[in-house]
């Protein structure tokens, strides 16, 4: 089906991506692809329908065939009846406004007649559960069923051969473990072969027949799943708290019933306290706060204090006044009614100068912060502006983000890189508070790692933290203290082991898999 | 009203108001008689309050019906300015009468006394231009211009599709600028020069990253795949089209510098038809299906049948000498 | 090949010739084709429509990828969002500067499809739609043509200058082309500021600019190449490296 024959790929002045790549896709085959961040795995699967290098830049060598054809550097409009291409975030890719003219585009371009365009979108819609949607606005629908008609857009101009990048990380467990059994029954059933990459191996693991890992160091290999899962580093959160659990072989998925019963070692009461020299020590208190946008109350009546050397984790459904608030708590945001204390005073009457000295807010899309063309340029700046001495947001920059060539356009870092760097320009002024919007988002394992690591050596050093966050797991993995928002009030405020215990309001994973009352995160293990 | 625009909406084809609203202003540019025109600008402004939806591009009446009445404005403005006519008889308004040197031996001569033919002209002169930006302000307001963009020929394919790509990202455009815009206080800055780029520049990037991305989707999905045109079709294509724009060259020449309009008028055409051809065959091209295309109805051919008859009307009328 | 491309090439150059007659008309109409100048109005009227579809098509059909596609989206709608904030401030321009930024970075047939497709998506967001759209779209597309032609620089400020110097003459050629066509249209014909149909170009050119400083068309020219210079002379160096990295890093080649 697909063949792919001594493939390399490079973007002109580093080393190649990967090279020497010989591997054979059979015809209803189901794929897994994983690699660590920055291995080149989002390009190796873009080689695949000529996004790489036709919209990525770089150079292509090797040969790819599909059913014995040459297709070596095709577009990806000369591929796109052979090869289905979903993205990470449908909605950035929807090229229409509604379900049906989705479903019909890729038909149009390659110019089917319209009878046989009628018979394929009702046989597509009925196999992917889309009739009674064809009507709807592509924005009305929930993320599962956008992945959903991405899919069938993908596939309605009959191709063979579905790529998909990433296509469960903006979804709830549920929905992603819909759309595997999807894939999964398009491979079986209809003979067709996928291609996913997904990093969270556990929701995948037990339905692919095969798995691609791209290891970074320029190679390429294919295995059995099995074998594979054994000397991969990344291994998923399941496999190492079996590990941690000394379950031998490790369980691939969370409802293993061997995680119920295992015996569980003795565990400390949170993944992460707050230092004893700063108990006590307030930086921050909300006296029944409100804000008001014309006749809508987004936060209502909210009082909450908090410590230095706290994480406070601020959690929520969209909607629920957690973006107000922290807009609010930076001091330029609207703020309708209540006081705010710190140290330093309110931080409303402040400018914006000031406030950096106080309260530091990284917004959700932290890229917006940034403006040069190359780091040094921003790192330079911000010293200049901070007054601060030469290389202090260089050197905390360094300390999150480790060594990262300067001369980078900002655009080009990774996204925890981007997020190190906006950091790192936020606290070179020195702010008591920091306060974070979703930072998780966009954020593969190891840059969500690495950014609870910061905010914990943030909290060594006195810092009071907020983070507005509704990724479950690392808020259970970062925070000393929770406050739970709903429309604008709030409906639950106590420690971690309150709220993500199995019968607390927001149950973590390893709750759920475990059952164990109390644990509620990996790191309580440790 | 409501079930009215919804009816438009739904059964007329864009490019039918547009064969309205451009008959009507040929017919306004041609009729000398006041209340003829007049009546075109009443008709116009029925049509758009009757017919119009309630999206962003419909509700533009106010602006066009001020430019309108700009237009008429100036127009006899500037004629009771600079039209001055000392040796009329029926005198409308007698103003006094100033001349301007303006060095070289030149003068102007502005204000005196107006004639009421002057200002009878100078307002026929204004509503006939205000019926035409009326004609097509009706056009405007009726159709959808994504759906009129959809029918656009397919030798235009590419730049419909840009300016669609467009039509769609300027809402989330304005959605980045004020992010960014709220985002830069988080950094301390207000002000300074740094204001306009510490804006622009990270909203531009996040909407070309969004917009290449959206690319890709759509190549992805098909978009750009061609016919290839044959090397005899593509030298024709070429040809015909320098043919053309030499003939509107020459052609425009000749319509102001030759005493009869015979000559230019067929050169024009002739070049006209050039050009149809041309995009005619770049559309050859396509190779594209359309699911549901919207199809002339019976409303269009309404339409259709009342712009007819209004021209068979002033031919009539006009060889009769009666000024309509 | 090569040589179609050339046939292509002066089709555009004449259909820019024919679209600049039916600009400035007025200056050459003679004594004897006097009647015909209502006709010429309307005929022109109508053709020009045609002549930017010509010209468009000529820049666009196949040698336009999707990736340019893209960006172009983007510039027109930033086009379009930054004119639809600035309008109503006499004498501010800000539709200028992005189409010659633009046009230099990705080339003269990018900066005619910049310059028409940008009036029109603002004509479409705004309402502005009427018998002038099609001349100002020619007149606009033709400032980013040139400017597509400008010698190039690797050095940021050399480009930024060349850039602002250009948008000063711009600015005033596309201020007196737009005047000239309302001209017959506002100042109709026979008055002290109205064209002589067959008087010596001289003559009408000077009835023209008595005409445009008037009205004062020359201040809002003015007010056009100082806005356009100061935004180039802001943001120039800032949008050049933007663009050309996103060409550079897509590989999006000049068209």
């Amino acid at each position: 089906m697909l063949k792919l024959s001594n493939l390399q790929f490079d973007f002109g002045n580093r080393d190649p991506l990967f090279s020497r790549v010989n591997l054979e896709f059979q015809a209803g085959e189901f794929a897994l692809v994983c690699g660590p961040t920055g291995s080149g795995k989002s390009t190796f699967l873009r080689c695949l329908n000529g996004l790489s290098p036709h919209f990525t830049g770089g150079n292509l060598a090797g040969r790819i065939e599909i059913d014995s054809t040459d297709v070596t550097g095709w577009q990806p409009h000369q591929l796109a009846d052979l090869v289905g291409f979903v993205n990470q975030q449908p909605e950035g890719a929807f090229v229409t406004d509604t379900v049906l003219e989705e479903l019909v585009y890729g038909m149009e371009q390659l110019g089917v007649a319209e009878t046989e365009m009628k018979s394929r979108l009702e046989k597509l819609a009925a196999n992917l559960h889309l009739t009674e949607l064809l009507d709807r606005e592509l924005t009305e629908l929930s993320g599962g069923q956008q992945q959903r008609v991405a899919i069938a857009a993908a596939l309605s101009a009959g191709q063979r051969i579905l790529v998909l990048d990433e296509p469960t990380s903006a979804l709830d467990p549920k929905a992603a473990a819909d759309i595997i059994a999807l894939l999964h029954r398009l491979a079986t059933e209809e003979g067709i072969t996928v291609l996913l990459a997904e990093h969270r191996l556990e929701r995948a693991l037990p339905s692919v027949d095969s798995m691609v890992i791209v290891h970074g160091d320029g190679s390429v290999t294919k295995q059995l799943p099995t074998e594979a899962i054994r000397e991969f580093r990344l291994v998923p959160p399941v496999v190492e708290l079996s590990k941690r659990l000394g379950l031998t072989p490790p369980c691939l998925t969370a409802q293993d019933e061997r995680l119920k019963t295992a015996v569980v070692p003795a565990f400390h009461a949170s993944s992460i306290e707050q230092p004893k020299d700063f108990v006590g020590q307030a930086a921050l208190q909300l006296d029944s706060i409100s804000v008001r946008y014309g006749d809508s109350l987004a936060v209502d009546d909210v009082t909450l204090s908090v410590e230095r050397g706290e994480v406070l984790a601020l959690m929520g459904e969209n909607g629920s006044g957690k973006t107000s608030l922290l807009w609010a708590i930076q001091g330029s945001g609207t703020r309708s009614g209540g006081t705010l204390t710190t140290p330093w005073g309110d931080t409303a009457p402040m400018t914006s100068e000031e406030r950096l000295c106080v309260a530091t807010l990284v917004p959700q899309k932290a890229s917006d912060l940034l403006f040069l063309p190359t780091v040094s340029a921003e790192l330079q700046d911000s010293d200049r502006f901070a007054k601060a001495p030469e290389t202090t947001t260089a050197s905390l920059f360094q300390r999150f983000a480790g060594r990262v060539d300067p001369s980078l356009h900002p655009r080009d870092l990774s996204a925890g890189q981007q997020l190190a760097l906006v950091l790192a320009i936020q606290l070179a002024k020195g702010a008591g508070i920091l306060l974070l919007d979703e930072p998780t988002r966009g954020l593969d394992y190891t840059a969500k790692r690495a950014l609870a690591g910061i905010i914990t050596e943030l909290r060594d050093q006195g810092k009071a933290v907020i983070v507005a966050t509704h990724d479950i797991e690392f808020a259970a993995q970062i925070a000393t203290d929770v406050v739970v928002l709903e429309s604008g009030r709030v409906k639950f405020a106590g420690t971690p082991a309150q709220v993500f215990s199995v019968n607390g309001l927001l149950a973590s994973e390893v709750s759920q898999a475990l059952q164990v009352d109390g644990l509620f995160s990996m790191e309580q293990l440790s | 009203m409501r079930r009215l625009s919804e009816f438009a909406k739904a059964k007329v084809h864009p490019g039918s108001w547009w064969a309205l609203g451009l008959s009507i202003s040929i017919l306004a540019g041609q009729s000398t008689n006041l209340w003829f025109v007049s009546s075109l600008i009443g008709l116009c402004v029925g049509l758009i309050l009757v017919f119009r939806s309630t999206a962003p591009w419909a509700r533009s009446l106010p602006f066009y019906l001020l430019l309108a009445s700009i237009f008429v404005l100036t127009r006899i403005v500037f004629r009771v300015i600079f039209n001055g006519d000392p040796n009329s008889s029926d005198v409308a308004l007698s103003l006094p009468h100033f001349n301007l040197p303006l060095g070289l031996g030149q003068q102007l001569s502005l204000f005196g006394s107006i004639s009421w033919s002057t200002l009878s002209a100078a307002t026929l002169d204004g509503l006939r231009l205000a019926a035409i930006i009326l004609a097509v302000a009706m056009s405007n307001t009726l159709s959808n211009p994504r759906r009129l963009l959809k029918s656009t020929p397919a030798a235009l394919y590419e730049v419909a599709s840009a300016i669609s790509v467009a039509i769609n990202l300027a809402p989330q455009l304005i959605d980045s600028l004020q992010r960014v815009r709220r985002a830069k206080g988080l950094r301390g800055r207000n002000s300074g020069s740094s204001a306009l780029t510490s804006i622009i520049i990270p909203a531009l990037e996040d909407t070309l990253d969004r917009s290449l991305q959206l690319a890709a989707s759509m190549d992805a999905r098909g978009f750009g795949r061609t016919n290839r045109l044959s090397m005899r079709r593509q030298w024709t294509n070429r040809l015909v089209s320098l043919g053309s724009a030499i003939g509107l060259a020459i052609g425009a020449y000749l319509l102001v510098t030759a005493s009869s309009p015979a000559l230019p008028v067929v050169v024009l055409t002739l070049s006209l038809a050039g050009l149809i051809l041309v995009i005619r065959l770049t559309s050859k091209r396509n190779l594209k299906s359309r699911f549901n295309r919207q199809k002339f109805g019976s409303a269009d051919l309404a339409i259709f049948a009342v712009c007819a008859m209004s021209f068979a009307l002033v031919m009539l009328l006009s060889n009769q000498m009666v000024g309509f | 090949m090569k040589f179609m491309k050339v046939i292509g090439r002066a089709a555009i150059v004449m259909a820019a010739v024919a679209s600049l007659l039916v600009f400035t008309w007025p200056l050459f109409i003679s004594a004897a084709s006097t009647d015909q100048a209502a006709l010429a109005q309307g005929v022109f009227i109508a053709l020009m429509p045609l002549m930017v579809v010509m010209v468009l098509v000529e820049f666009a059909a196949g040698d336009l990828s999707t990736k340019q596609l893209a960006v172009l989206g983007v510039l027109i709608a930033l086009n379009a969002v930054i004119r639809t904030l600035g309008a109503g401030t006499a004498g501010i321009e800000t539709a200028f500067f992005l189409i010659v930024i633009g046009a230099y970075v990705l080339g003269s047939g990018f900066g005619y499809i910049l310059g028409a497709a940008s009036l029109l998506v603002s004509a479409l967001l705004v309402g502005g739609i009427g018998p002038w759209l099609p001349f100002q779209m020619m007149a606009a597309g033709l400032v980013g043509l040139g400017a597509g032609l400008l010698p190039k620089s690797k050095r940021a400020w050399l480009a930024v200058s060349t850039m602002i110097g250009y948008a000063v003459v711009a600015s005033f050629a596309y201020g007196a082309l737009m005047t000239m066509w309302n001209w017959p249209f506002l100042a109709g014909t026979g008055g002290a500021l109205s064209y002589v149909a067959g008087a010596p170009i001289i003559e009408n050119l000077g009835r023209f600019v008595q005409y445009e400083l008037i009205t004062g068309g020359l201040l809002w020219d003015l007010g056009r190449a100082v806005t356009t210079s100061v935004l180039i002379a802001l943001s120039g160096k800032v949008l050049l490296a933007t663009l050309s990295r996103v060409a550079s890093r897509t590989g999006i080649q000049k068209i």
